[in-house]
């Protein structure tokens, strides 16, 4: 008999997977953004099913708020009605891409097969670990104190990205002259 | 393998095995699909189902580093959306479309 956190997995697996495979399959662009927008908020609550309250939360915000509007935005600048034919041509390489992503799958299921399926269940959590207010506070130190200088360069990355994207979006042509 | 009841209790490889089920997807996106955006937007299907290996192995280690990696993932997937972004935005003003094949005209 399957328990409510299996059947929340099972579930929140199946439509992640399903609406995975229609960003890769639909021929509209927009059709694939919104489909993505129900994968990151499936993914979202795997993360709580693991206990990640903060990140879920986090993967709500960031990637189910700011990324997908972006590609939405994007995508409403272009007029992309001739892009509909957009899978690359060619039996032999698309066989080729088919089969190597195939036996991509079978090293990492056989893998997992073999070193993890006799592995228990994850053991329930301790005593007041349970709270999302303590997990949280444990990330929160961790990211604080062990990972402070990652945090500081991560944001002065973000300063650089925002600078370069509009820098970037700015170029009208290009560093060499061109007659057109 | 028998399917007997135990196996449908979910542990960390039924994580791991979704895992590597969504990036795979993700993979045969990047590689077949043409439109730029949505080779990104694969990117960032390959990037999620990492995370949840990493969220999973979090909670079976029971610390919080694998929580803090996603966060760094977080904050890099979405910086490399907006640099992808704008280039294709650079892209589609000079060609009128976004097919991947434009990029390799990118010097100017």
């Amino acid at each position: 008999m399957l328990s409510s956190q299996d059947f929340l997995f099972y579930f929140l697996g199946a439509l992640s997977l399903i609406f995975g495979l229609g960003v890769v399959l639909y021929r509209n662009p927009i059709y694939s953004a919104l489909c993505l927008v129900i994968t990151m908020i499936s993914v979202a609550g795997i993360f709580a099913t693991l206990d990640a309250w903060f990140i879920a939360g986090v993967q709500l915000i960031v990637y189910a708020g700011a990324v997908t509007v972006l590609f939405v935005m994007v995508l409403m600048l272009f007029d992309l009605k001739h892009e509909m034919k957009t899978f690359s041509k060619g039996v032999i390489g698309n066989g080729v891409k088919l089969a190597s992503s195939g036996v991509l799958l079978g090293m990492f299921s056989t893998y997992i097969w073999a070193t993890y399926a006799t592995e228990p269940t994850f053991k329930p959590m301790a005593a007041g670990a349970t709270s999302s207010i303590k997990a949280t506070k444990d990330l929160a130190t961790s990211l604080f104190t062990s990972y402070l200088f990652a945090f500081e360069v991560i944001g002065l990355l973000l300063l650089v990205i925002a600078v370069g994207a509009v820098t970037l979006s700015r170029i009208t042509g290009g560093t060499h002259h061109h007659a057109d | 393998m028998p399917i007997n009841p135990a196996a449908w209790k979910v542990g960390l490889d039924h994580y791991l095995y979704l895992s590597s089920l969504l990036f795979v997807f993700g993979m045969l996106g990047v590689l077949m699909r043409r439109n730029v955006i949505v080779i990104l937007m694969c990117i960032e299907l390959m990037l999620n189902a990492v995370n949840i290996s990493f969220i999973a192995f979090s909670r079976y280690a029971e610390n919080v580093n694998g929580q803090v990696m996603v966060f760094f993932v977080m904050t890099i997937a979405a910086a490399e959306a907006a640099v992808g972004l704008a280039l294709a935005v650079t892209v589609f003003k000079k060609f009128r479309e976004v097919n991947i094949r434009f990029f390799e005209h990118l010097k100017g």
